[in-house]
């Protein structure tokens, strides 16, 4: 090495160790700013509420001191995002979103805390002005509560006022009348591309779940059992076998068919009716995505002979704090706010929110019904008798093997009271 | 004295040579032990515990959970379905990519643009393959039911992803159609390095371009098929987002594969124990396919030297 050679080398690892210094002092700089102003809060939300989540962060920032980070993920992945975080001692996450039915198992792996005596004795939260059918299983588990609903989802029957007129047929209002009307439909206009039902098939939890509850929900006169649902009834097989009856009249195929398969379909007035959730009424009347604006009507669900207006809690979002959160005060008053009946009533009347109602006064809120006055009739009839899903630490694996069961169903592998008899055998061990 | 001293001297080099020698495989030791033996390890440990996604080891079950997976009517045959998707889609990509091969080979031989436009398939990140093709396929609105339905109208929609065995079919398809230019590419390559002097002589003694592909192409390059047939088995076990994307999996259970069955157990149930025993009899099973294919391709490679 020559002597110019080393000198370069020595000026250019001197010019190194100043950036570097540079950078180091910036960065130390930098974070003490940060720890001098706004406060930090790390907000676990789920891609379906994605809409939802980036409102609340707005909003919560534009009236406290905070520096708020929304992380969205796929809600399938929220179990083990949280656990994992909890687990391993991370601590990334100070407020979770979180999947009512895994409030069970979220709960009894640590991953949420304990809030029952902060919702009891902290008044602005105003707990008896949730709607009841909402808010306990959406928090509740072993007696605790440990979180605040923000999302009330229920389904209810959207038709196509069109395609009934001219298919001469009238809005079905039990799950007969209902495969009537969708295999006159599809036999009438399937070779124009338009089918009587789409039927949520796909295997996921929030589609074909959705459609077996629903209709578990509405035939039975007992309400659902939320530890564990009474499939070893005979109305537990009337609701499978109402999906088989309907399945050959429905989009094709139903176990392709899930929630984001479906609703272009029926915005694009290619489907008669369809169950599903509450704010399609909101994209119904959107002429940029919509071709049925004002052409579409809704009704509650459809009953079996022993059922009553209903519907099941399908999908349904709930905040909860992580028992790690770096400042827990703060996270409790996102909980708050998130949860609040102003935040709520802003939520369901901003379009693209993907928010229901949670409480019963912005169910019955004027502004709401003034926004989606046909919906929001249905649903103060639907919501508050609307029914959970299972909610126990078993129930993921209680959902999914309920849904696998139905999709062998649909794909024609088991009968509908084989279906149901083989997810209660194979339920009966989680029952601990 | 002084044969002592030379001896001596001799041997302190030899020593320390063998010392550092030593010394520096440790790292490479240190990364397998990270990468490939604790991974085992671990999972080994897990299969025979009762372990979920929040307590690990929290108990002690033996065979259980292999039991368990005996019982559980959703794993052997998911295995199976593993070894008819790795097989298939390897055959069909690397014949694919054969044909793609041969034909650059004689058309253009230095196709640089070619080539590149060629491994576009496979620099399309999975998900957007998954994506992409799901659509395509989709019963209403997707491009093969509407040329379906131009050529017939009226017509009911063939669910290529709704039914059996279409969906299996379909995925092999898309995955082949995705690692085809990869196979083209190492095919291509070995194409290559062929002996010219074996075709001339072919040529002088009058042989046709079927006796010259049959008698001396194919023989030379069998190595070569063979080694890339292996490393597509090998791929195509581990396939996953094709799966997740296009088909979750279904209908029913049709194209749930084992890397996708091990996932819902891990992440969907949580059972980790369970999906710890699922992927070391998976990893059983590999074996047994891999071993002999590997034989066989050492076997073509001693012949062909």
């Amino acid at each position: 090495m020559t002597v110019q050679r080393r000198r370069s080398s020595y000026r250019l690892i001197a010019a190194s160790a100043v950036t570097a210094g540079v950078i180091v002092v910036a960065g130390c700089s930098g974070s003490a700013s940060d720890d001098e102003g706004a406060g930090t809060l790390s907000v676990l939300i789920a891609a379906p509420q994605e809409g939802a989540g980036k409102i609340l962060e707005e909003e919560f920032e534009k009236t406290h001191d905070v520096d708020l980070t929304a992380e969205v993920v796929p809600y399938d992945q929220i179990q083990s995002k949280v656990t994992l975080d909890v687990q391993s001692g991370t601590s990334a996450y100070d407020v979770i979103q979180y999947w009512y039915p895994t409030v069970g198992v979220l709960a009894e792996a640590g991953a949420l805390a304990d809030i029952t005596d902060w919702v009891a004795e902290d008044g602005d939260i105003d707990q008896a002005d949730f709607i009841d059918a909402v808010y306990q299983p959406y928090t509740q588990y072993d007696g605790k509560t440990y979180g605040l609903p923000i999302d009330g989802d229920t389904h209810v029957l959207f038709y196509n006022k069109e395609i009934f007129e001219r298919n001469g047929v009238e809005v079905p209002t039990t799950w007969e009348e209902y495969a009537d009307v969708a295999r006159t439909i599809t036999e009438n206009e399937s070779a124009d591309g338009v089918y009587g039902t789409a039927l949520l098939g796909s295997k996921s939890a929030f589609n074909i779940g959705s459609s077996f509850f629903n209709r578990l929900a509405t035939m039975s006169s007992e309400p659902i059992d939320s530890q564990m649902p009474q499939l070893d009834s005979d109305v537990a097989v009337e609701a499978a076998q109402a999906m088989l009856d309907v399945s050959e009249y429905a989009l094709p195929s139903p176990l392709e068919i899930g929630f984001e398969q479906a609703l272009p379909q029926f915005l694009a007035g290619k489907v008669g009716m369809m169950e599903f959730w509450t704010d399609l009424g909101v994209f119904a009347q959107d002429p940029e995505q919509s071709q049925i604006v004002d052409g579409w009507g809704v009704a509650p669900l459809p009953l079996g002979p022993e059922g009553s207006v209903s519907g099941a809690l399908n999908a349904g979002w709930a905040m909860g704090i992580s028992p790690n959160a770096a400042d827990e005060d703060l996270a409790k008053e996102f909980v708050a706010f998130a949860s609040s009946a102003e935040t709520n009533e802003m939520l369901i009347t901003t379009t693209g929110s993907g928010i229901d109602p949670t409480r019963t006064s912005t169910l019955e809120s004027e502004d709401y019904a003034e926004l989606v006055p046909e919906v929001a009739e249905v649903n103060e009839q639907v919501l508050p008798n609307a029914q959970s899903w299972p909610t126990s630490p078993a129930a993921p694996e209680m959902i999914q093997t309920l849904g696998d069961n139905l999709a062998l169903m649909l794909q024609g592998n088991l009968s509908a009271e084989e279906a149901v008899a083989d997810t209660w055998d194979t339920w009966q061990p989680l029952a601990g | 004295m002084m044969a002592t001293r030379i001896r001596q001297a001799v041997r302190r080099p030899a020593h320390r040579t063998a010392w550092a020698g030593r010394a520096m495989l440790i790292p490479a030791v240190v990364a397998v032990g990270i990468i490939a033996v604790y991974p085992l390890v671990f999972s080994i440990a897990a299969s025979v515990s009762d372990s979920n996604l929040g307590q690990q080891f929290t108990d002690w079950v033996g065979g259980a959970n292999y039991a368990a997976l005996l019982s559980y009517g959703v794993t052997l045959p998911s295995l199976g379905r593993s070894v008819v998707f790795a097989l298939a889609s390897a055959i069909l990509a690397l014949t694919g990519g054969s044909v793609v091969a041969l034909c650059l080979d004689v058309s253009v031989r230095s196709g640089r643009v070619l080539r590149v436009l060629l491994l576009l398939p496979l620099m399309t990140p999975p998900v957007m393959a998954g994506v992409i093709w799901r659509l395509m396929l989709a019963p209403t609105g997707g491009l093969f039911n509407n040329v379906i339905q131009t050529i017939s109208a009226g017509a009911e929609p063939f669910l290529f992803l709704g039914s059996s065995p279409a969906a299996m079919i379909s995925v092999i398809v898309v995955d082949a159609w995705q690692w085809a230019p990869f196979c083209a590419l190492l095919v291509f390559a070995a194409l290559q390095t062929l002996p010219a002097e074996v075709y001339e002589a072919a040529q002088v003694d009058g042989a046709g371009a079927l006796q010259v592909f049959r008698r001396v192409t194919l023989p030379l390059l069998l190595p070569s098929l063979l080694t890339t047939l292996l490393l597509k088995v090998v791929l195509s076990f581990k396939v996953f987002d094709l799966v997740f994307l296009m088909t979750g999996g279904g209908p029913g259970f049709d194209t749930t594969v084992s890397s996708y069955d091990i996932y819902r157990t891990g992440f969907q149930t949580f059972d980790i124990g369970m999906a710890a025993a699922q992927t070391i009899v998976f990893l059983v099973l590999v074996t047994i396919v891999i071993l002999p294919l590997n034989a066989v391709r050492r076997r073509a490679q001693e012949g062909a030297s």
